[in-house]
């Protein structure tokens, strides 16, 4: 009888008994797909973005559907770090698998100042910094210069031992470069790509459909900008890649390994597909095994160009 | 101003722990009023759990364009041999993925996901009275006929008090867009139309025949209202202004029903002063009306 692939991947000093991960954002804090998912096969959870301070929101209507994708600008709706320690996090804890925390400041300092509060802590695993929410004011700033990028990342290295995931976006015109300076901070593992800017707009009313005016592109419209972030990325730098935009389907995960992703993350499929990581779990050995493949670091990045 | 999240919270989440995931069969689709269908799909999975006020979150299989489900509150559940086999839902079509529903055949294949929300709790009061705007009356069906004592919901089987009277006051733009008259009047349901262009009962706004309704009424009132915000902002001031129970199910647009998207985001007060953006999925889609902040109030 065939062995198995091993499942097994190293996000440089992450360990994840499986590539797939829940992205940040789509998923909640876990608990909310308790009833539907078996937390524990997966590979890596990570929970909506924190920020030092709670924060409402953006207006509703805060998500609009596009063609084969969603519009969204929440505006990283949530309670703060304090209240995620307390309320989110022992429960995040108890899951027996990697959290990886994902962090948002509005500048350096609250950067820094959230990575040195979660060091330490039972449950936080490793960071993600969204250095690329479109929804926010400051936020997008690290991730749209090379220079900033490098300098957060860095502060955040020092500041902790957690390993640390640099979540980059799509919106800028060298993403590569982008991603060469977060692995020069000291970025453990580069996740492209967070949504891409985009609008929606009703001409009868002459007025924006979403509260926020701009909002961030997400699902399988978006996967060709996500794959071709992955290939770029992957080209310039030597850490691991994580790639996530528009993926649903095995096809979808196999596209991303062999195109230079370590792991991928599922985002908006989680929405309208809320079972979607355990069927991409169910479907991965079978689909490694077709390409002869005896684990899924065989496949990553063997495409030939 | 948004509030502290640790202090405590005026609700509960009620997370999709029951909830079932799959593909299931369309058995029924058809026309009830004007653009307005009540689709039944075969799902004992869903049927045998879900309360008046739930909902479902519903999506063709298999497709990308739509893509995202829809939130569809259970009508009714149908009983076959005794035990709970599908569940109905009626829908008004408003765009692309409800056409798409509109041309459904018995046979062909839904994907849904469900028992979704917190659903009505088992009402008090002597007179339920039901206040539908649009194609609000949909999750009232299967409370009326909870609190008439003609059928139970829920796994154990909810054993909700009994009303002395239930009536329904159900108002649209104009008559041929009044569905399910029938299924409430069979139900023992007193029923009161109101239409914009005055086409059918009372010319005018649904909330005119709230008044009438409680004022007259023997029993202790007890208000459930569902229907477009102004609709129910008004027919909270008259619960307000008469110390009456009034419970609003609200309509935000929903990506996945289960709480991880945080669109569906209500203004709710807050115990300890102001407000802060709930999820209507998770943490309603029913509220007290009192809880609400309705933009035309403020």
């Amino acid at each position: 009888m065939p062995h198995l692939p091993e499942l097994e991947v190293q996000l440089g000093r992450l360990r994840l008994a499986n590539p797939i991960m829940a992205a940040s954002g789509t998923f909640g804090y876990a608990r909310e797909m308790a009833g539907m998912v078996d937390l524990r096969r997966l590979g890596a959870i990570v929970p909506k973005t924190i920020t030092p301070l709670p924060r409402a929101g953006n207006p509703p209507p805060r998500t609009v559907e596009t063609a084969a994708g969603m519009l969204n600008s929440i505006g990283l709706d949530n309670d703060g770090i304090e209240a995620f320690i307390s309320n989110q996090l022992p429960y995040l804890a108890s899951l027996g698998v990697p959290i990886v925390v994902s962090i948002a400041g509005k500048n350096y300092g609250e950067f820094v100042s959230m990575a040195s509060r979660l060091d330490g802590l039972p449950g936080v695993t490793a960071l993600e910094l969204n250095i690329s929410c479109p929804n926010v004011s400051g936020g997008v700033d690290f991730g749209a210069d090379a220079q900033m990028c490098h300098r957060v990342v860095g502060g955040v290295r020092q500041a902790c031992s957690l390993p640390v995931l640099a979540k980059l976006t799509p919106n800028v015109t060298d993403i590569a470069q982008i991603a060469a300076a977060a692995e020069q901070g000291g970025a453990d593992a580069i996740t492209v790509v967070n949504t891409c800017l985009g609008m929606a707009v009703d001409w009868r009313r002459r007025r924006p459909i979403l509260g926020n005016v701009l909002g961030g592109l997400s699902g399988p419209a978006i996967k060709p900008i996500a794959l071709r972030a992955v290939y770029q990325v992957a080209r310039a730098v030597k850490v691991p890649v994580v790639g996530v935009g528009g993926i649903a389907t095995i096809d979808d995960v196999m596209e991303f390994l062999v195109t230079g992703a370590t792991a991928v993350q599922i985002g908006t499929a989680n929405f309208y597909d809320p079972t979607v990581t355990m069927r991409l779990l169910d479907q991965l050995p079978d689909a490694l095994a077709e390409l002869g493949a005896a684990s899924v670091a065989e496949v990553v990045g063997t495409l030939s160009v | 101003m948004p509030s502290n999240a640790d202090k405590p919270q005026t609700t509960h989440v009620c997370y999709a722990d029951s909830a079932w995931h799959g593909v299931a069969k369309v058995e029924l689709n058809v026309q009830l009023a004007r653009d307005t269908f009540r689709l039944r799909i075969v799902c004992p999975q869903i049927a045998r759990r879900i309360l008046p006020g739930q909902f479902v979150m519903v999506r063709l299989p298999g497709i990308n364009d739509p893509l995202l489900g829809r939130p569809l509150a259970l009508y009714d559940v149908i009983v076959d041999g005794g035990n709970p086999a599908a569940i109905d839902v009626v829908y008004l079509v408003v765009g692309k993925m409800t056409r798409l529903l509109a041309r459904l055949k018995p046979g062909e294949m839904l994907e849904l996901w469900g028992p979704l929300g917190n659903g009505f709790p088992p009402v008090q009061g002597g007179h339920l009275v039901m206040v539908a705007g649009g194609i609000g009356q949909t999750p009232f069906l299967a409370l009326a006929k909870e609190h008439l004592g003609l059928q139970q919901y829920g796994d154990p089987p909810r054993v909700a008090p009994q009303a002395k009277k239930v009536t329904l006051c159900y108002g649209v733009r104009t008559a041929d867009l009044l569905a399910g008259l029938d299924d409430f009047r069979r139900a023992g349901v007193e029923v009161f139309v109101s239409t914009d262009d005055g086409s059918l009962g009372h010319g005018g706004v649904v909330t005119d025949l709230i008044a009438p309704v409680v004022d007259s009424s023997p029993w202790p009132c007890c208000l459930v209202c569902c229907g477009p915000e102004p609709m129910l902002a008004a027919a909270a001031q008259i619960a307000r202004q008469r110390h009456l129970p009034c419970l609003v199910s609200l309509e935000s647009p929903m990506a996945c029903g289960i709480g991880i998207c945080f669109s569906c985001a209500v203004k709710i007060r807050q115990p300890s002063g102001g407000w802060d953006y709930r999820r209507s999925c998770v943490e309603g889609p029913v509220f007290r009306a009192e809880d609400v902040v309705f933009p035309t109030t403020g």
